[in-house]
């Protein structure tokens, strides 16, 4: 019987072990020729279609190119005025305080719902697909339908029960309406992970709880070193693929504030696609864009070996 | 077990390439015209509300130029739309734009055609050619072209509900007091004054430009684009106090909770008389009366001053028309911009979108609702939109919305200098025209 | 590594207690298998999904004027043109066969060339070309959109291929990164053995992929299969940008129609919303049954 979830953490970050034993390596050493032709069409599309536009759009970083017409180089000038910018600086300290709390709420309710449906319930097909609509919903209708919610239905309901001080829109309080996009996010983030974690459980084989059953062992502790240790590779991916994504959160926050009330929930790809494209600033928006490349990859990269570490430790 | 020298492809590749080239192949084929000595003109159209006004129109051009095909492309996100199809070089042979601060960005990057020598330039009422002029235009040929020709205007005021008024006996305010004591009265008697929704930052807009427009001093925004970063000699600060204070009176008068109501409750407020005025303008006319058919709308320029003859209207061109500027089809392009320019078709449009007709000679609109801005518009006693003037990477909506709900005009101004002061120091080389 | 060991020293131990006769303590309080608690749980929890579904359908029914109140009012007048008006206003046959076509080849072109990278790199890690690769393939999971958006748009235009089929070329390219991620750890978990026996058996390089590794991928190709499709059918941005030619509008882009100038037209959209939502949702329930099978087929050994 193997077990199947803990070849996934060696690739990234660490010395991955020879995946084959010495004595076969020398069968496989005629082979190669064919995994180059697997490789190398992808390599050259992939070289082309994305790595010669991020370099091209990291050129224009040094430009004041306004996304059409006429430009010139301006060297590092862009990135000087960008660390002067309090837009910038203040939607960088949003959209991180965001990400972090978005993330490990998606990744929590997401688990606890996976192990949900993934034990032995009534309906589980049905409640497999109810659990998928978020992810499949369009950003107008969650958009409308959860300002309606927030401006309305709560307000009311929270009135109702004698908690004035949420009768508000949440929404409209520049100090709180970051909660609720982070409400919104989650709600809608979750059917993605949740289809992640599900793929993970399953490949837990059933046998291991049972006979951790018979043992006398309480859901608890199974949970703790049966599912964790062994999913532990998908909460990895799923922890460093959640933060990046909510960094790069744009669609919830147009559709819920606007970067509103005022500019406190202004996100990085906000400004970015707002200022650059709209706005007509397409140079000066390249150097935040590539600055937030950087920081993207610096923090992937902490995480993941934070996590990788706090894994092999288990 | 010899591995052979040159792959032998899995079957499953074969059909997938297959079915790879057929729909190159289709793709392709779709894209060639269908008769040689038709031509098809691309018609870039930006306004969703207007499509089946403008599917009629082509329809009737069509009738009348067997020889031409107009396509109307009616484009989500205009903005990001018209930028993508520049980088792609490939400029529609006919526009429709918003005539705003985007346009003029567009029209100074020389990417539309010279009008100039078109006979239908003469029919334009000229006050509303200035304001396209106003906004930029292409100096590649040493003088001021005409790059856009205005189609629709609008007309920015206050909004108001003639049964409220008579049920409280208040008159139309000439004057800057008479609308803060209408306001009070309204209050005594429990009737909100406004309806205000600043959920949607832009809202606070037409305020903005009324007050700023009217108070501002002549030349205020080539000075302040002259200055550089540096906002010695004029800055909103100095010269916007004023107008920024009445605007925050104005929104104190605001109903319970309008930090919350966006634009859509604030159309179905009003239509169903939940305040005596709304500061909109009359665009949101047909918003309205989607709402209640009945509603009882009137309008009135905002009375800045006490002097009631400083009254101007706010007036925009909603929907202005281009040519692009190497479209190789410039005979036919003409030939519809003429067309949509007939009086015919203006006042067609004007009728169903409860606009203004740019023409000169043009019938009054009849729009009862609209009878108290017309005159202006007639007489040309109208000013531009004064946030067409503010570059649009500054979050200007964004500040606006902040200042009505805290009530500080202060902190705005300071923050509008700022961005101002910042996005000029960005902006190293004056965007000159080709 | 120590996990693995620990975990069948654990299985291992317990295998031999089972093995000894004891009153089994059965996981489900012995109702036959169903958790009713948990089942309720998860209905609760699912009403948090299911009422702003209600929600959309309620509003789609409704005319502009009946929006208001607290929302959850069944309309009073059920308005079914709202459908037939999203129909026409979004000439939705012809925007539907344009998602379609889209999504299908980004699908069937996705999983036809991704697990095959991917197969390629896993069986070659300790190779510096194919370890480089695969960093450099993951690397572009965190580009930020923003950065390719324009150069993309000129590139699509110059080569020819700003039309549907450079669509789903550029999606099965972007899914490139998060693709091998995925394909790379589950082939990791695909012993070697059973590659040494086809190869053994005389099959060369590409049999052993299709013969072995691919059906064995069958749960990992449902759920790329899946997130592949939603992302294509639901994506707005690119085809926005890429696409020339108005007559190939995809969905997402057709919809905007009610986005207007200064209101949206809620009813009919959402009417259009629903639409377009349908057939994303049967092919999700179709799916995710792959994805429980095989891999109950695939563990067990």
């Amino acid at each position: 019987m193997t077990t199947t979830a803990d070849r996934a953490t060696t690739p990234v970050g660490t010395t991955p072990p020879p995946t084959t034993p010495p004595r076969a390596k020398s069968r496989f050493s005629r082979t190669p020729r064919t995994f180059y032709w697997m490789v190398v069409p992808a390599l050259v599309i992939f070289f082309g279609l994305h790595t010669v536009p991020v370099i091209s759009g990291m050129f224009f970083s040094l430009t004041n190119y306004a996304g059409y017409g006429t430009w010139d180089l301006v060297g590092l000038s862009n990135y000087v005025n960008l660390f002067q910018d309090s837009r910038v600086l203040s939607s960088y300290a949003f959209t991180f305080g965001f990400a972090i709390v978005s993330t490990i709420l998606v990744n929590v309710i997401a688990l606890a719902i996976a192990l949900g449906l993934n034990a032995r319930i009534k309906f589980k097909t049905a409640f497999r697909g109810v659990f998928f609509i978020p992810y499949i919903l369009a950003i107008l209708i969650i958009g409308y339908v959860f300002n309606y919610l927030f401006a309305n239905s709560f307000p009311a309901i929270f009135t109702s029960l004698g908690f004035d001080g949420l009768s508000g829109n949440i929404l409209a309080d520049p100090n709180f309406a970051w909660i609720g996009i982070v409400i919104v996010t989650v709600w809608q983030a979750a059917a993605f992970n949740v289809i992640l974690y599900l793929a993970g459980l399953q490949t837990i084989p059933g046998e291991l709880y049972e006979a951790a059953g018979i043992d006398g062992a309480s859901s608890w502790r199974q949970f703790r070193s049966i599912t964790f240790p062994l999913i532990g590779a998908y909460f990895t991916i799923n922890m460093v693929l959640s933060f990046k994504s909510f960094l790069q959160v744009f669609d919830q926050i147009v559709a819920l504030t606007n970067g509103g009330p005022g500019t406190s929930t202004e996100s990085i790809a906000m400004v970015i696609y707002r200022g650059g494209f709209q706005g007509g600033e397409y140079g000066y928006q390249m150097a935040n864009a590539v600055v937030y490349l950087i920081v993207i990859i610096l923090v992937s990269f902490i995480q993941l070996r934070f996590l990788q570490r706090r894994e092999a430790s288990i | 077990m010899h591995a052979p020298t040159h792959p032998r492809r899995p079957r499953w590749r074969v059909p997938v390439g297959a079915l790879a080239v057929a729909a190159l192949a289709l793709s392709m084929s779709g894209c060639s015209s269908a008769q040689s000595d038709v031509v098809t003109l691309d018609f870039f159209q930006f306004k969703p509300e207007a499509v089946q006004d403008f599917a009629d129109i082509v329809e009737g051009f069509e009738a009348e130029n067997p020889g031409i095909r107009v396509i109307q492309n009616s484009v989500p996100d205009p903005d990001t739309a018209i930028r993508t199809l520049l980088v792609k070089n490939k400029v529609p042979d006919v526009l429709t734009l918003n005539v705003n601060g985007n346009y003029g960005e567009l029209a100074r990057a020389c990417i539309f055609a010279d009008l100039d020598a078109e006979p239908v330039v003469d029919t334009v009422n000229p006050a509303v050619q200035q304001i396209v002029q106003d906004l930029g235009t292409c100096a590649a040929s040493g003088e001021d072209e005409i790059n856009a020709l205005p189609f629709a205007s609008n007309a920015s005021g206050i909004l108001y509900n003639p049964d409220i008024f008579a049920a409280n006996g208040v008159e139309v305010p000439t004057t800057w007091t008479e609308l803060i004591a209408a306001a009070d009265t309204f209050t005594a008697n429990g009737v909100d004054p406004f309806y205000c929704t600043m959920k949607d930052a832009w809202t606070a807009g037409p305020a903005f430009v009324n007050l700023g427009g009217t108070l501002a001093p002549d030349g205020f925004f080539d000075d302040l684009r002259a200055e550089g970063s540096n906002l010695d000699s004029v800055s909103f600060s100095k010269d916007f106090d004023e107008a920024m204070q009445k605007e925050v009176e104005l929104f104190s008068y605001c109903q319970e909770n309008f930090a919350s109501r966006d634009y859509n409750a604030g159309n179905k407020a009003f239509a169903e008389g939940a305040s005596a005025m709304y500061l909109q303008g009359s665009y949101a006319i047909p918003a309205i009366r989607a709402n209640n058919a009945d509603a009882p709308i009137g309008s009135f320029p905002y009375p800045v001053t006490d002097d009631a003859d400083d009254r101007v209207v706010v007036s925009g061109v909603d929907v202005g028309i281009m040519v692009g500027r190497d479209t190789p089809h410039p005979v036919e392009a003409q030939k519809f911009v003429d067309y949509l320019m007939s009086p015919d078709v203006v006042e067609g449009y004007t009728a169903a979108q409860s606009t203004f007709s740019p023409l000169e000679n043009a019938a009054p609109n009849s729009d009862p609702a609209l009878a108290g801005l017309e005159p202006y518009f007639t007489d040309g006693t109208i000013i531009g939109f004064i946030d067409h003037q503010i570059p649009a990477s500054i979050p200007l909506v964004n500040l606006l919305q902040s200042m009505v709900i805290t009530g500080d005009s202060e902190t705005f101004l300071r923050s509008l200098d700022s961005e101002w002061s910042k996005v000029a120091a960005r902006t190293a080389t004056q965007r000159q025209g080709k | 590594m120590s996990t693995l060991t620990n975990n069948e020293a654990f299985v291992a131990d317990t295998a031999v207690d089972a093995a000894r006769p004891r009153r089994r303590r059965r996981l489900d309080g012995g109702n036959g298998g169903i958790n009713w608690w948990l089942t309720a749980l998860i209905a609760v929890c699912s009403l948090t999904v299911l009422i702003p579904l209600y929600f959309t359908v309620v509003t789609a029914l409704k005319t502009p004027d009946q929006l208001g109140g607290t929302g959850f009012e069944l309309p009073t007048s059920i308005r079914w043109e709202n459908f037939a008006d999203a129909y026409q206003l979004t000439n939705f046959p012809r925007a539907l066969l344009n998602t379609a076509l889209i999504t299908v080849g980004a699908v069937v072109l996705t999983l036809a060339t991704n697990s095959l990278v991917a197969y390629a790199i896993a069986r070659n890690m300790h190779k510096k070309f194919f370890k480089g690769l695969y960093f450099y393939f993951l690397a572009a999971i965190f580009v930020p959109f923003p950065i390719i958006m324009l150069p993309v748009v000129k590139e699509t235009a110059l080569l020819g291929i700003d039309t549907p089929v450079g669509l789903i070329l550029l999606y099965t390219v972007y899914g490139l990164s998060f693709n091998i991620f995925i394909f790379v750890a589950y082939i990791n978990s695909i012993p070697i053995e059973l590659e040494e026996a086809a190869r053994m058996d005389g099959a060369s390089t590409w049999g052993v992929f299709r013969k072995v590794i691919f059906p064995l991928l069958a749960p990992m190709n449902a759920t790329v299969g899946i997130l592949t499709c939603v992302w294509a059918w639901n994506d707005f941005l690119l085809p926005l940008v890429v696409l020339s030619d108005p007559s190939a509008q995809t969905l997402p882009l057709a919809q905007f129609i009610f986005q207007g100038q200064f209101n949206t037209n809620y009813t009919v959209a959402f009417a259009s919303y629903l639409m377009a939502l349908a057939p994303l949702l049967v092919v999700y329930m179709i799916a995710q049954k792959w994805v429980v099978s095989g891999v109950m087929r695939g563990s067990v050994k």
